[in-house]
């Protein structure tokens, strides 16, 4: 199947999804309008149209370039800098770049037998990010909606055992937001 | 490290029967492969909960990547599979080149799948040594050594490095071989080609071996498809899906090899799959020394400092362990806005929870070491 096909295909069999607005390099990418159809779309691209294997659960935090108080040491490429001074590689704003609070959450499906993949693109506000979980359906999203609950701090509601994957129970805060502070703990100096 | 509600820690709190005991794998044992802890609930000889705990190995590449420029990601990338880096250099730079539009030339791109091939190679023959070590039988490991050695000199050779390489770059590679590195690893080949036969009268067939992983482990195909395995562990369960051939990347396309295949997805299975894909990367490493053609090995003009225009984009090769996959953001500034990693051990631990349920105590590392998982990798 080529993106083509299953662009029109889903234009006919999920009316709702559209394309989203910045596609992923190389594979089609669609957009939903809302997090109360995930389940229900996910399903039936899993029951329908074979999209069986969950490749890749991630999330993106718009809010703006990362703050350098989020890192236990200044992010410093220049080992013989002087102490104190400006970190170079901290990013700044690109200007005009559509920076806004929210949290975008990308699902990557695959069908094996027709070798073709496709991603999902759903927008949820950055204050008490939640999406229902896709557990259900997919024993791979178990460890990955983990993983960005996390270190991202989007709630899978429905999941049954969303706790701390990779970061120590003492760390405060989901590391990955852009906003994140570093509070000094007992491993610090 | 207690985690929550689940955390296996807090097994002991709860009012335990009188026949059932709560024992620690871990995290400091030889057979966990690294720094990986799991709780163990058993009932006599029996596994009735199984509670993978990681993240001992967690440091934060992926928040790293967002205050470094492209180039200085690649370095980091190498410390996730350290057994098997190249691949890990590979994805970054082709997830990289997407964003920038950029183009490999032919001999960059042979001498990617040469290295990633050799590289397997290593890779895998440490699994088979340190597998044969988890069953019991020590000898296979010093065999398994010495050959894999001789990859790590050929990279050492080009690279300087024997586990962290850093070789592949964006563009291309960061030096080109030598005509006396290519009659090397055509000797290394030749020397090889015969040692596989070698392991399987030490190992692969060996009775003792049979017994205990044949029948131990079994994932159904839909099963391995559901929990998204990868790799050698989802084709032991006869799944045909490589990268290599479902994505072809870096003229994967071009060359011409086969993807074994596993029956009952049992251990004994992914055990041949890693086996039999040693002699298929073989002959594509054959093939790609054959392809060596004069040229450059880097694209012209890379940036020093690259700027990517604001995109995304999502690229993923067969690495030693599956699938491995970059997802990369860019909003126009030297370091990247987000980088997510889809590890293949993560999710290749992840099943040990259904999996090891219902199985004897003395099977938990024969199925534990089946799945070849590297914690840098799980943690990143």
């Amino acid at each position: 199947m080529t993106q083509d096909e299953l662009y029109s295909k889903l234009a006919a069999e999920l009316p709702h999804l559209e394309k989203a607005q910045t596609q992923v390099k190389d594979y089609l990418t669609m957009r939903l309008p809302s997090a109360d159809r995930l389940l229900e779309t996910v399903r039936a691209l899993k029951e329908r149209l074979g999209f069986d294997y969950l490749e890749m659960v991630s999330a993106t935090d718009w809010l703006g370039p990362v703050k350098p108080e989020g890192y236990i040491r200044n992010p410093n490429p220049i080992v013989f800098m002087a102490e104190g001074a400006t970190p170079q590689s901290i990013p700044t704003a690109t200007p005009n770049f559509p920076y806004r609070p929210m949290i975008e959450l990308v699902w990557m499906l695959a069908n094996i037998p027709e070798k073709i993949r496709l991603v999902l693109k759903l927008e949820v506000p950055r204050e008490d990010a939640a999406v229902p979980s896709l557990c259900g359906l997919f024993k791979a999203a178990d460890w990955q909606e983990r993983e960005i609950y996390d270190l991202m701090g989007v709630a899978f509601t429905g999941h049954p055992n969303l706790t701390k994957i990779l970061t120590p129970e003492f760390l405060q805060g989901h590391p990955l937001r852009k906003d994140y502070v570093h509070v000094k703990d007992r491993f610090d100096e | 490290m207690n985690k929550g509600a689940m955390a296996p820690d807090q097994e002991q709190d709860t009012p335990l029967k009188s026949d059932s005991m709560f024992i620690n794998l871990g995290p400091q044992h030889p057979s966990t492969h690294g720094v990986l802890r799991v709780g163990l609930t058993i009932d006599g000889e029996m596994i009735t909960k199984a509670v993978p705990d990681v993240g001992y190995l967690h440091r934060g590449t992926s928040k790293l990547a967002e205050v470094r420029g492209y180039h200085h990601c690649v370095v980091l990338t190498d410390r996730w599979d350290y057994v098997s880096a190249m691949p890990n250099n590979l994805v970054f730079c082709l997830a990289a080149e997407r964003l920038m539009g950029l183009n490999v030339p032919p001999r960059g791109d042979v001498l990617r799948v040469l290295m990633c091939e050799l590289n397997r190679i290593a890779s895998h023959l440490l699994f088979f040594g340190t597998y044969g070590i988890d069953i019991g039988a020590f000898t296979p490991f010093l065999y398994a050594f010495r050959e894999r050695e001789m990859i790590l000199d050929l990279f050492e050779m080009v690279s300087g490095a024997r586990l962290t390489y850093n070789y592949i770059r964006l563009g291309g590679v960061m030096v080109d071989v030598t005509d006396e590195w290519v009659a090397k690893c055509r000797e290394f080949i030749e020397y090889f080609k015969p040692r596989l036969d070698e392991y399987d009268t030490l190992l692969t067939y060996n009775p003792i071996f049979m017994a205990r992983t044949e029948k131990v482990g079994l994932i159904p195909p839909q099963t391995a498809v559901n929990w998204g395995l990868s790799g050698p562990n989802l084709r032991g369960s006869g799944v045909n899906y490589d990268v290599r051939k479902a994505d072809p990347y870096c003229g994967y396309e071009q060359y011409d090899f086969e993807i074994p295949l596993g029956k009952t997805g049992s251990c004994w299975d992914r055990y041949f799959c890693r086996v039999s894909e040693m002699r298929q990367s073989v002959r594509i490493v054959l093939q790609a020394l054959d392809k060596l053609a004069p040229g450059p090995v880097m694209a012209p003009g890379v940036a020093k400092v690259p700027k990517p225009q604001p995109g995304e984009a999502y690229a993923h090769v067969e690495g030693a362990r599956g699938d491995l996959g970059i997802f990369l953001v860019s909003d126009g500034q030297a370091s990247p806005y987000r980088m997510h990693v889809k590890a293949p051990s993560f999710m290749n631990l992840a099943i040990l929870q259904e999996l090891l349920v219902g199985n004897k105590v003395s099977d938990v590392i024969a199925i534990l070491g089946s799945t070849d998982i590297v914690l840098g990798e799980v943690d990143r």
